[in-house]
This record gives structure tokens, sequence and C-alpha cells, in this order.
């Protein structure tokens, strides 16, 4: 096996500017297919009461940011919800799926982006995923594909996944 | 071979405690069965998991012999001899300073304040004991041992051409060459470099994401068996090598001894990068073994 490590300086305006490191896997249509494939899907999306809300933060012990969820009903009582977290250099786009008991079938990262801490949590930034089938027109640093040292917890989607659980038991399990 | 579409197609999945990335030249089926690997690994490795092979070690191994997974077993086969070779500054045991610091959760059973690798008895095939009441954690190399496993199953798939990173555990495989870039060490948000990559795993260790203040003084996990301390300066460590689990194993030794650690670099004809705080290279070692013509580094 023949192997090879070059070392490559960049220029300096590389190591200055920030690294927006982005990764866009799968649009929504995509992400259906992946995790239910050859199934249909009638779009469900749910507006939380304030009620709920409270209900399902007391749930999960996790914060509810946003009343509205991108929810669709997949063939036989399966269930497909798209949703989004932001830790502290991050803001990921995921869709997991749920078998009609109410387990996890299945968890896809659609969108990775990650910049400074004190951007990602501006909205206007954030606006600019919004749509995430439409390629963004915000300028990414297209050069950068793979990144190393990038031991970046997932807790922000574990944590994510815990509160859409509680999520399917107060507003989809009926 | 079976004629396949050149589509690149690339997914990540929430596994190992990270983000797994994985992209080659293939069909979803072909990556389906690389997770399914990692997961595995996942299940029979993970520390948090009161099911897995490890937490079954940690409970039970001090009081009778357990039977574990041959996955587990390889990779603590891997864990003992990188002990032994470095003198112990690789040590699975700091899983007890790791539990200290709050890097890993609270085991639900008691363990003694002493102990170290040598206390880790592998037996017959498949079936280990703890000579005393140590808890072992496999943390990177559990996932370096996933990448390498991942590549496995795309190459049977037929795949020829693809990269599997697992939160800065990566490894390319295929004709062509790969740039992975790596991160400044005192501004992760930042690059400091890009290294050129083909057949090669290379493993990231850096303090940065995960330095934390414990009474008056910094702590990370990443420390030297040998003393219990952590190492705490700002600085990151690229090794590369064949295997992903040796070039993650060798990046933990490298950052507790830094240039001491050329005679074992070289045993596994790895390369290593060190980058300062400042985002300078300040040491690499390059293996001597047919790689050399091909490094340039400025």
């Amino acid at each position: 096996m023949k192997s090879e490590l070059v070392f490559v300086a960049l220029p300096i305006s590389a190591i200055v500017a920030p690294s927006a490191f982005a990764v866009q896997y799968l649009s929504v249509d995509q992400a259906q297919r992946a995790i239910f494939p050859g199934k249909s899907f009638t779009a469900a999306p749910v507006k939380l009461t304030a009620a709920q809300r409270k209900a399902i933060e007391q749930a999960s012990g996790v914060r509810v940011l946003k009343d509205e969820q991108p929810v669709w009903r997949v063939g036989t009582g399966a269930w497909f919800i798209v949703d989004e977290v932001v830790g502290k250099h991050e803001f990921i786009t995921y869709a997991v799926g749920l078998n009609s008991d109410g387990s996890v079938k299945q968890i896809e990262i659609m969108d990775y982006r990650e910049t400074y801490g004190g951007q990602i949590r501006d909205q206007k930034w954030r606006d600019q995923f919004v749509g995430r089938t439409s390629k963004s027109n915000l300028k990414l640093d297209s050069d950068i594909k793979n990144i190393g040292g990038a031991t970046l917890s997932c807790r922000h989607i574990t944590d994510g996944v815990k509160r859409l659980l509680a999520f399917y038991e107060i507003a989809l399990k009926h | 071979m079976r004629s396949r579409s050149n589509i690149e197609i690339r997914r990540c999945r929430p596994l190992l405690g990270t983000l797994v990335d994985i992209a080659c030249q293939g069909v979803p089926d072909d990556i389906d069965r690389a997770f399914a690997a990692i997961e595995n690994v996942h299940r029979l490795m993970s520390f948090h998991d009161r099911q897995s092979d490890v937490s079954r070690m940690n409970r039970d191994a001090f009081h009778r012999s357990v039977r574990i997974h041959p996955w587990t077993w390889r990779v603590l086969k891997t864990a003992q001899e990188f002990s032994r070779r470095s003198n112990g500054v690789f040590d699975i045991t700091v899983a007890r300073e790791l539990v200290k610091w709050n890097y890993l959760p609270k085991a639900h059973n008691r363990f003694s304040a002493c102990g170290n690798w040598r206390d880790i008895i592998l037996e017959d095939d498949c079936t280990i004991r703890f000579r005393r009441p140590v808890i072992v954690d496999f943390g990177g190399i559990a996932k370096g041992f996933a990448v390498d496993h991942a590549v496995e199953a795309l190459k049977h798939a037929g795949v020829t051409a693809g990269i599997v990173n697992a939160g800065g555990d990566l490894r390319t495989f295929g004709r062509v060459a790969h740039v992975v870039h790596v991160r400044h060490p005192s501004e992760p948000t930042r690059v400091a470099g890009a290294v050129r990559l083909r057949e090669r795993a290379i493993a990231t260790s850096g303090v940065y994401f995960e330095r934390r203040k414990r009474r008056t003084r910094y702590v990370s996990p990443l420390l030297d068996g040998r003393t219990r301390q952590s190492v705490r300066e700002l600085i990151s460590v690229s090794v590369a090598a064949a295997e992903c689990i040796v070039a993650d194993a060798l990046t933990k030794i490298v950052f507790a001894v830094r240039e001491k650690a050329a005679a074992l670099l070289a045993h596994y004809h790895a390369d290593a990068l060190l980058v300062e705080r400042d985002g300078a290279p300040s040491w690499m070692f390059r293996s001597p073994c047919d790689t050399r013509d091909q490094t340039r580094f400025d």
C-alpha cells in the first residue's frame, strides 16, 4: 500500500479568516428517502401551544426554542421530523424518523454549519439557512471539505432527540 | 466487480459521541453498511451504555472473568500493546481520572485509587479479568477502530474510494489524495493547516474544545498514564498512519511526551505534526519508511 502525506502551507488569508466549515448532506426530500425509502409523506406541521411547550420542556429537560415543528406523516403511522440545534460553534439541521411505536428509526444530519459562537446565535445569520433545499448564498469556504481535530460533541443532537421524543408523546401520539 | 455509478454520496450521523461523516463513490446501501459497523463498535465499547462490553468489564472483571466480543478483545489487545511500548504513557485505566474530572459519568461500582494497565489480564481467547478494581475507557481508540471497520465494510462492498471521519479520527482510501484541514489550537473555529492524505488514516487530538477549569487549574481529558497529570497546553497533535486505531493511540502519546515519541512513531511507520497555540507547527516527524520524498512542509 502506498501512502502519502503532504503538509500544505495555507495562504495567510486562510489562517486569518474564520473557517466557515459547512456541509449540506441531504435536502428534506433526500432525507425522507434515506430514512423511509419508497414511502409516501404527508406534511403535518405542528404549532405548539404554550402549555404543550411547557410540558415538553418538563418531560425532556430541554428548552423548546420554536413553536413550529416541521413534521410529516409517513405511510402507516410513522413520523418524519426536521429539527435544528445550535451549539457553541455549530448550527445543525437534522431529520429524525420515528417508527409507529414512537421509537427512533434513524437520525440523519441534513446540514452542518460551523463558525464563531457570536455569529451563530445571531438570528440574521441563522435566517440565511432557512429553506435548506435551496443552496445558501452565504460565502463559505468551499475548500474545506474535511476537518481534523473536530472532536465536537453531539450532545446538542442528543438533547434535540430527547426533546423530539417528548414532542412525540405530547403533540403527535393520539 | 459490479458496475456502479460514480456519484459521490456523503452522509453524517451522530454516533460514538460525535458526528460521523462518510463520503464515498458508491450507493446508499454501502454507506448504510459502514454505519452499521460503527454502530456495532458503539454498542460494544460505549462507556455510557450499561450493556456494553466496556461497562460489563468495569462492573464485573475484578470479581470474575468476563467474556467479551472479539472486536472488543482486539481493541483491548491493541491498547495493552501501546501501554507496553510507551511504558504506561498510554493507559486506558485513566478512566478513573476522567470520571473524577467529570469527563465521564460516575460509574456505579466502586474502584480503587490505584492500579493501571498492568492490572488488566488478558486470559484465554476473549476472556479478561482485572487484578485490581480499575475501570477502563477506550476513548479515541474505539473511534479509530470503528473508522477502520467502516473502511473495511466499504471496501468489502466494492467501493473503491472514500473517506470516513469520526470527529477528527479519519481514514481515506482510493487513488485520489484527500485534503484534511487541521484546527487552530487556540481558536478551534479557524484552521491552522492542511494535510494531504492518500490511503492513510489521521487522528488529531487537541485540548481546545475540552479544556476545563477544576479548582484553580485547567484539566483536559488528555493525560499521561504514568503521572495522571493532564496535558494543559493548547496544542494540537496530528498523527498519520496506515490504521486509524494506531494513529489515534499515537496522538495521545505524542501529546504527553512530544519528541520522545519519535522511536515509537518510527516503529509504526507514522508521521506526526505538532501545532502550538499560536498556530505554528513546532515539530514534525516523518516516517523513515517510504513517505519521505512526498512530504512538503513550509
